[in-house]
């Protein structure tokens, strides 16, 4: 699970050109929009593609989606 | 909206739907004429929403020509309206459509990259949206879907409902989620690319000045892959509507770009809208000053970001 977390964080900070930030600064229950990590919906569009093409999960809809962005 | 203003919308709505009824569609658009003509006469406010369109579609036009121009536009709008509700309540009314390069999209389809189908407010756009479905693929519109409005979308009156999955825009991250497994899985979203109401945009040449279009479209298209296709319906006669596809667009992206890097795309959009304004110049339906809209741009195309962005 650790290492998994590890990863999709790198994935965040590198897929989405994150500047000045590493792995280690991302606390597990950082919200990702808004007051969070301040991603986008041009970002929310980028990471439903690179977690469907990395982990070949489909996010489908909004219920899903504020689940998986929480 | 009031209370007292939907009573007052609801009856005028009735009273037309009533001649609807007694005189068809003919009857109606002859009721039109001097109604439009009385309306541009006495109205200074239709004036104003329509005179910043018309300085920018004909520039160095004079004072009576604007009257005329004005009244043009809004007969024909009038007459889409009167399309609608006749097709929504005549049984059997049915406009003829051509759909004179559909084959582009078709091809488009078959690719299976989904496909992005930029539409605007212009022609008889809502009735050609409910024909949508010859495409012979699952259509998704995304879409704001007001479902307390009187003047119900031309979709709420076909016999069955829409032909097509609404994804609402004011949902989660604007609908986008939803927009983007329905490209991944192939599909087609729809979205109305002309109208800024906030969010993410960018400004380009329309008409002879900046003016800001909606750019989340364009990031939908480059994130997923899918291409672009400019799909603008016009009425060409009484019974007659004409859907061409103006522009096909491949949206180039870099991740993390942002919203600015679209602003070529957008700039094609707003160049495959002109030509058709060049062949239809009564058929816009942006009834407000479309360069200096009253939105609110304070956070357009930007994300509160707290490590910022490469």
């Amino acid at each position: 699970m650790e290492k998994l977390k590890a990863e999709l964080k790198e994935m965040i900070i590198r897929d989405l050109k994150l500047q000045g930030v590493e792995p280690a600064d991302i606390n597990d229950d950082d919200p990702l929009f808004e007051e969070g990590l301040g991603l986008d919906s041009l970002d929310a569009v980028e990471l439903v593609v690179l977690i469907q093409k990395h982990f070949d999960v489909q996010i489908e809809d909004m219920d899903e989606g504020r689940e998986a962005f929480a | 909206m009031t209370g007292i203003k939907k009573r007052l919308e609801a009856l005028g709505h009735g009273v037309f739907y009533l001649f609807l009824l007694v005189g068809g569609q003919g009857g109606a658009y002859l009721l039109l004429f001097p109604v439009v003509l009385v309306y541009v006469s006495t109205s200074r406010a239709i004036h104003r929403r329509l005179g910043s369109y018309i300085r920018h579609r004909f520039p160095g036009a004079g004072g009576v020509t604007r009257f005329f121009h004005v009244f043009r536009l809004l007969l024909s709008f009038a007459r889409v309206l009167v399309d609608r509700g006749w097709l929504g309540l005549k049984k059997g009314a049915r406009l003829t459509g051509d759909f004179d390069n559909s084959e582009l999209l078709l091809a488009e389809l078959r690719r299976g990259r989904g496909l992005v189908l930029l539409t605007a407010h212009v022609g008889n756009w809502q009735t050609a949206l409910a024909h949508i479905d010859l495409l012979g693929i699952r259509v998704n519109s995304l879409m704001h879907y007001a479902e307390d409005e009187v003047a119900k979308h031309f979709f709420d009156l076909k016999d069955g409902g829409p032909s097509f999955n609404i994804i609402r825009n004011d949902g989660f991250m604007g609908g986008m989620v939803e927009a983007t497994a329905a490209l991944s899985r192939g599909e087609v979203v729809t979205i109305m690319a002309d109208r800024y109401a906030g969010g993410p945009g960018v400004e380009v040449d329309f008409l002879g000045e900046k003016a800001r279009f909606p750019a989340a479209a364009y990031g939908l298209a480059g994130a997923t892959g899918a291409p672009v296709a400019v799909l603008l319906a016009a009425k060409t006669g009484r019974r007659n509507y004409c859907l061409h596809v103006w522009d096909l667009i491949e949206v180039k992206r870099e991740r993390g770009g942002g919203y600015g890097q679209f602003a070529p795309a957008a700039a094609r959009f707003a160049r495959a809208v002109e030509a058709y304004l060049r062949e239809y110049p009564w058929q816009w339906y942006n009834f407000f000053d479309f360069w200096n809209p009253a939105v609110d741009r304070g956070r357009a195309g930007k994300g509160v970001r707290k490590y910022g962005k490469a």
